[in-house]
């Protein structure tokens, strides 16, 4: 599904990392990808150069990408960039996308939304987020979140905001990364998968299925495959004709075939007792208690 | 506790089903998709979901307001207030929608379309008990005494027919939409509300959430917990003067403050939780596999009245299908495998209330 996201786009898609395992080089596959679909990108870079960002990339892409520089000082204190944190308002920056010549089905990435989320309040930070979304004038907001540099409840209602979720985690593979995707449908359907990645060089995504717990199948089937009539002192198996002859055993209390239908029949009284008299009773009539001289 | 005798004529062995219908009194307003509560004669309107109207008692009470808990990524909580709104379109209620994060316009596009033929009201007499006849193989040979007793019933349903059925592949047609008034209010624009004579739907989608402009669900000390609970105050008491009935979403998972989310149940009538299995680890559980989330019933008001009516079980899960959205209750099926362990039991008994910790099982 990792793949599917990124050919597709549109929303506001999600990466979530740690200090465990970085997210930037999927960011720079999204990147290219948008490129390489003719949108143009606009870049607000705080947390790295431009450079890094643009390395491998064919001239028609490079003027589609709209690199907006806030690294090395993103709030602006030696005013050596073109775009600071506090400049992120709906206002600023849909007039940034609006400058840009012939701009069609933008596309707005941050790196990152940890550095907006530090300098600006949570509630306006989202409203913001939301005026962008329909605003119309972008069509995909891509976002890289640190989640271990915020609360809880911060990086729940990002993510709560957000239609797409990527989170990434180390592998035990060294090569590999596992990324957890959580996409939310316009009619509230929802899919989740895990999956391995890798980033080359190029920016090149490679995906593989990550494969099933396959412990948990083994526990199962070792489960069902052990026979508790083996290996005893005493047979607990029936033969053919042991067994022929274990069901013709009369059941006590079976009866006739009328008689258990007349009893299944709803009656108006219920909790009769019906008794019939078994070979070992014998029913005596009289009243034991007439030998008594009382 | 003395439970009190309910439904004494015409009551059936399913639960606490009656057939019994009081005579509507001439002095209370007929107006359509409502009907008098046969416990407190309190004005019902149904909630669009038959066997959710089955678990609050019998419908919304007109003037009550119902509390809903999103569920995590608010699908079958944004279905709900589908259901609500679509009801209040086929029973010519007005309707007043207001939301943060999709434009009501939207959602309104959205609602489901009524099911006009009765197909969906034959399932209700599918959980029947059904007498074998003896020529059947499936007699049962040693227990035959308990063989025409019925099958533990998990749909709920009464046996009086409120509310309709929706088919939830197909939206609901534009012209049926246009005939009823609606009114929206959307985050990101003003607009004007009128006065209103019907019995009015309220909906408010997600309040509470960041897009409302509240803090409650990203701190743990918010400094707009007040005014949330000041609004459903306020709210509670209009709806009490007037002919509405108000249903909210509530992501309560992103609340980080417990004592929060009981205040705003305390200032609501009716609450109930969706709790969807999606991306959590109940989604393998065996025992969970039909159904697609937990119900839990969290409040239930008592109206002009001592005690209210409490569905005989607390274990509800849900499903959604195409032509319905079931609350059924949650039952184990009698244990008939060979193999079974005394370890996968207390696995599959978690769902009870009791947590198994670990393989630990008592031995006798």
């Amino acid at each position: 599904m990792l793949l599917d996201v990124m050919q597709a786009g549109g929303g506001f898609i999600l990466l979530e990392d740690s200090v465990q395992c970085s997210a930037r080089g999927l960011l720079r596959c999204f990147i290219h990808a948008a490129l390489k679909r003719g949108e143009d990108v606009h870049v607000l870079g705080f947390e790295s150069p431009e450079t890094q960002v643009c390395a491998g990339l064919d001239s028609s892409s490079v003027q589609r990408l709209h690199f907006h520089k806030g690294f090395p000082d993103p709030l602006g204190w030696t005013c050596r960039s073109s775009f600071t944190v506090e400049r992120f308002t709906s206002q600023h920056i849909t007039q940034l996308i609006k400058d840009t010549q012939h701009a069609q089905a933008s596309v707005l990435v941050v790196d990152s939304l940890s550095m907006v989320l530090r300098h600006h309040d949570p509630v306006v930070f989202c409203q913001t987020l939301q005026e962008l979304r329909k605003g119309g004038v972008i069509k995909t907001i891509i976002g890289l979140l640190h989640s271990d540099l915020h609360q809880q409840g911060i990086v729940g209602i990002v993510c709560h905001l957000a239609d797409t979720v990527i989170s990434v985690a180390p592998a035990d593979n060294e090569r590999l990364s596992v990324a957890k995707t959580t996409r939310r449908t316009k009619s509230g359907k929802v899919m989740q998968e895990e999956e391995y990645f890798s980033v080359s060089e190029d920016a090149a995504l490679s995906v593989q299925a990550k494969p099933r717990q396959p412990g948990h199948v083994q526990r199962e089937r070792d489960v069902s495959e052990a026979d508790p009539t083996s290996n005893l002192t005493f047979n607990l198996r029936l033969s053919e004709d042991e067994r022929k002859a274990k069901e013709k055993v009369a059941l006590p209390f079976v009866f006739s075939q009328q008689k258990k239908s007349a009893l299944l029949r709803p009656t108006p009284g219920s909790g009769r007792i019906v008794y019939e008299p078994d070979a070992n009773d014998d029913v005596d009539e009289e009243d034991p208690d007439d030998d008594l001289d009382v | 506790m003395a439970a009190p005798v309910r439904g004494m004529i015409g009551s059936t062995s399913i639960g606490n089903t009656t057939s019994f219908q009081k005579k509507t009194r001439s002095k209370l307003v007929s107006i359509p998709g409502t009907r008098p509560s046969v416990q407190n004669g309190q004005l019902l309107v149904s909630s669009g979901v038959s066997s959710l109207d089955y678990v609050i008692g019998g419908g919304l009470a007109v003037g009550t307001l119902l509390l809903v808990e999103e569920d995590h990524y608010d699908s079958y909580s944004r279905m709900l207030l589908k259901y609500f709104l679509a009801e209040g379109v086929v029973c010519g209620h007005e309707l007043f929608l207001a939301s943060a994060r999709d434009h009501p316009d939207d959602i309104m596009q959205e609602l489901p379309s009524p099911i006009v033929d009765d197909v969906a009201g034959m399932k209700i007499s599918e959980g029947q008990s059904q007498p074998s006849d003896p020529e059947n193989p499936d007699t049962m040979k040693i227990a035959w005494r308990y063989q025409n007793q019925p099958k533990v019933q998990t749909a709920l349903a009464s046996s009086v027919r409120f509310g309709h059925y929706y088919d939830v592949s197909k939206t609901m047609e534009p012209e049926l939409r246009q005939a009823a008034k609606c009114h929206s209010f959307y985050q990101l624009q003003e607009t004007p509300v009128s006065k209103v004579r019907n019995v009015l739907r309220l909906g408010l989608h997600s309040l509470g959430s960041v897009l409302w402009g509240d803090d409650v669900c990203c701190k743990d000390n918010p400094a707009h917990c007040h005014a949330l609970t000041t609004f459903l105050y306020i709210l509670r008491g209009l709806l009490r003067t007037s002919l509405s009935v108000a249903m909210v979403t509530v992501p309560s998972h992103l609340t980080q403050n417990r004592a929060v989310m009981g205040r705003i149940i305390r200032l609501s009538d009716t609450a109930i939780a969706l709790e969807s299995f999606k991306g959590s680890e109940k989604e393998t559980n065996p025992l969970y596999k039909d159904y697609h989330g937990l119900l839990h019933v969290r409040q239930l008001p008592r109206l002009n009245c001592l005690s209210c009516e409490v569905p005989d079980t607390k274990d509800l899960a849900f499903k959604l299908k195409r032509k319905q959205f079931t609350i059924e209750r949650l039952h184990l099926p009698p244990d008939l495998s060979e193999t079974v362990s005394r370890v996968s039991k207390t696995e599959l008994a978690a769902g009870c209330g009791s947590t198994a910790t670990g393989n630990k099982h008592l031995d006798f």
